[in-house]
């Protein structure tokens, strides 16, 4: 009887074509997110085939080689490498405990009419052009560091390879400093927003138990969003490896591979930004394409690591 | 409601269409009309870029030229090797360097044309607190600071070429170069000519592999570090000296002499060497020792256009300009006057372009 008033009822028909506006908007945002793709692709391509002359003539061994000769046609990048590597670990061993703190801060422990005006001011810092940073670096940071910071580090922790050599107004240690500058605001407010979505249950549970500030903070806020902390180091990282303007300015140009943090070194992306235009033979050209393509090479994977690492944290959060 | 959504979103979109299509062929007839246009109206324009060595004097003409002949000219001060890169993609007119074509960059630039279009010089500077202007010093004592081997301003062989001069012990600096440069051109072919032991180890380049010292861009690049640094040693066309007000260094030539870098000890050694390469270059550097008056460190500066472009005509009028009456600005500036064989012989290149 039931059934029978059901399939009596004119019910209105159900709408079983897709609306337009979902198609359009499908089309729109997968069209977006395949030309992401389709550019990056298309830059990779572009840089090795413009390498492809160095890659063939120097092969693997291009990484190993220190020469970087327009005389003799000789290239190699282990100087190039190295500069890149040590200025991107200085700079993130001296930003992830600044910003993180700076999170915590003003997630935590500032005064809730403070945390508005000093976040504003820590992204102001975001917003210094990094020309600007690097002029500041040579002519104010460079004379500071060779007077006053260089001598006393030579003077008490010369015995430490690091410390070791003379007292110079370019070099590792001003470039170092100026990525500390350009990292921290990035990653202080990734922190800040991590430490802000921590449930606050969670927190206020862990402080119901007893624990002090600071261990609430470790043991509770910081393991929670230990994943976010890791994408936002990343970020830093590349952003260290892919600065060319300021380190450039900063960091003197004669390119070596010693431990000294004092005197002139050289990365990847600053050489690129000098020598790129007018270089002596089409062999520089392409080697100079050759360390774009490594520096590229190097971005993917620390992004990728990052990816793999957070993918972990997760898993374990989950299953915990 | 959703039937308006629908109609609007279609309007929209043919609408878009509509305006790319006459966007498109608007574009195509925009460019047709400025292509027309090019031939009259933006031909008054001529484009260059290159040589920070001779920009100063390229500044004078710009204003002089567009009064005497109604063309502007735009130069870009971008270093030599910038300049040869934008002529060899005809990015720009004409490129200034003062190092010629390598064979690389010859055979790139497919049929560009060096013509030499003004006299300057390099200049060895340095700021060392305490020492006066003008010390001396020889090619070979320059060498053995940019390799290394002499480390602090009170070396004894820096000592031995200035008696009366108190030095102190500051730690040498050298400052070079760090983009594709002309003048690293000249410092590094003369003191591969004064030293072997600079020429196995670095060599003459735009680009020479100095193995110590800070890279700086752009001649404006190396004054600042070079006034910045105490103890620096560094190496900045000859404008850039008075302009900035930077100490000199007399460079003894081959004749034996301290030599001045000045308009006349220019002209000294470009009078000496007379015979061009195959290429057309003229290099100055390290001229014989019978040139007593020469400055060691003088060069050409060259003009690079290709034998045939769409602005032939007003190339040929504005490299005749500059060779002629535009000379007038040099001395000035410390550019000695062309000599009369450069300028007829550089006449007969310019007649070539077409």
């Amino acid at each position: 009887m039931s059934t029978r008033a059901e399939t009596d009822l004119a019910l209105p028909r159900r709408r079983t074509r897709p609306h337009f506006g979902d198609l359009a908007l499908r089309a729109i945002a997968g069209a977006a997110a395949l030309t992401v793709l389709i550019v990056l692709i298309l830059i990779a391509y572009k840089v090795t085939q413009q390498a492809w002359d160095a890659i063939s003539t120097f092969g693997l061994g291009f990484l190993t080689s220190s020469e970087w000769n327009a005389v003799t046609n000789q290239y190699g990048a282990r100087d190039l490498i190295w500069g890149t590597a040590v200025t991107s670990f200085f700079a993130l061993l001296f930003a992830v405990p600044i910003s993180i703190a700076i999170g915590l801060f003003l997630s935590e422990l500032a005064p809730r009419r403070l945390r508005g005006p000093v976040g504003a001011l820590v992204e102001l810092l975001a917003a210094i052009p990094s020309v600007v940073l690097g002029l500041w670096g040579i002519l104010v940071m460079g004379p500071f560091l060779e007077a006053h910071v260089e001598p006393f580090l030579i003077d008490h922790f010369g015995w430490i390879p690091l410390f070791s050599g003379t007292p110079s107004n370019v070099g590792l240690l001003p470039a170092c400093l100026v990525l500390t500058i350009m990292i921290v605001p990035i990653v202080s407010s990734i922190c800040r927003e991590l430490f802000d979505s921590v449930p606050s249950e969670l927190k206020a549970g862990s402080l119901a138990l007893g624990s002090t500030r600071w261990e609430m903070m470790r043991g509770v806020a910081i393991p929670q969003v230990s994943g976010g902390i890791v994408a936002a180091v990343i970020l830093g990282l590349a952003r260290a490896m892919g600065e060319a303007i300021a380190v450039s300015l900063t960091i003197g140009g004669t390119a070596r591979t010693g431990w000294s943090l004092f005197g002139s070194a050289d990365t990847l992306a600053s050489r690129i930004a000098n020598q790129y235009q007018g270089a002596a033979t089409a062999l520089q050209t392409s080697s100079i394409a050759y360390l774009a393509t490594i520096l590229l090479v190097l971005s993917l994977g620390a992004n990728l690591t990052a990816a793999l690492i957070v993918r972990r944290i997760r898993r374990r959060m989950g299953a915990r | 409601m959703q039937r308006f959504r629908r109609s609007a979103l279609l309007v929209f979109a043919a609408g878009t269409v509509v305006l790319a299509a006459a966007c498109g062929s608007g574009g195509g007839s925009t460019t047709t009309v400025t292509a027309g246009n090019k031939n009259t109206a933006s031909s008054k324009v001529l484009t260059g870029a290159g040589s920070t060595l001779v920009y100063p004097l390229v500044s004078q003409w710009e204003p002089d030229y567009a009064t005497k002949a109604g063309v502007t000219i735009t130069y870009g001060a971008i270093g030599s090797g910038g300049g040869i890169d934008q002529i060899t993609a005809r990015a720009v007119d004409f490129g200034a360097s003062d190092a010629p074509l390598s064979a690389d960059q010859a055979t790139a630039c497919k049929g560009c044309l060096q013509i030499p279009w003004a006299l300057g010089a390099t200049v060895v500077t340095y700021n060392v607190k305490g020492v006066p202007n003008n010390l001396h010093l020889t090619g070979p004592v320059v060498a053995d600071m940019y390799l290394g081997n002499i480390t602090s301003w009170n070396d004894p062989k820096i000592k031995a070429l200035n008696p009366g001069v108190s030095l102190p012990s500051t730690k040498v600096t050298p400052i070079y170069r760090s983009d594709g440069s002309g003048d690293s051109f000249v410092f590094s072919s003369y003191l591969s000519a004064v030293s072997p032991d600079f020429k196995s180890k670095v060599g003459a380049s735009t680009q020479p592999p100095f193995s110590t010292g800070t890279g700086a861009a752009k001649n404006s690049g190396v004054a600042a570090s070079v006034q910045s640094t105490d103890g620096a040693i560094g190496y900045v066309a000859i404008s850039y000296i008075a302009a900035d007000g930077l100490n000199q260094a007399l460079i003894q030539n081959a004749a034996g002499k301290y030599v001045t870098p000045s308009v006349d000890g220019i002209k000294a050694a470009a009078d000496a060497v007379t015979t061009a390469q195959p290429d057309g270059s003229i290099p100055l550097v390290n001229p014989p020792a019978s040139a007593a008056a020469a400055y060691p460190l003088s060069t050409y500066t060259y003009a690079i256009v290709p034998k045939s472009s769409p602005k032939a005509a007003e190339l040929k009028a504005f490299l005749t300009y500059a060779i002629t009456d535009g000379q007038a600005f040099g001395p000035d500036l410390g550019f000695p006057p062309l000599p009369s064989a450069v300028v007829s012989s550089d006449k007969t290149e310019i007649a070539s372009i077409s």
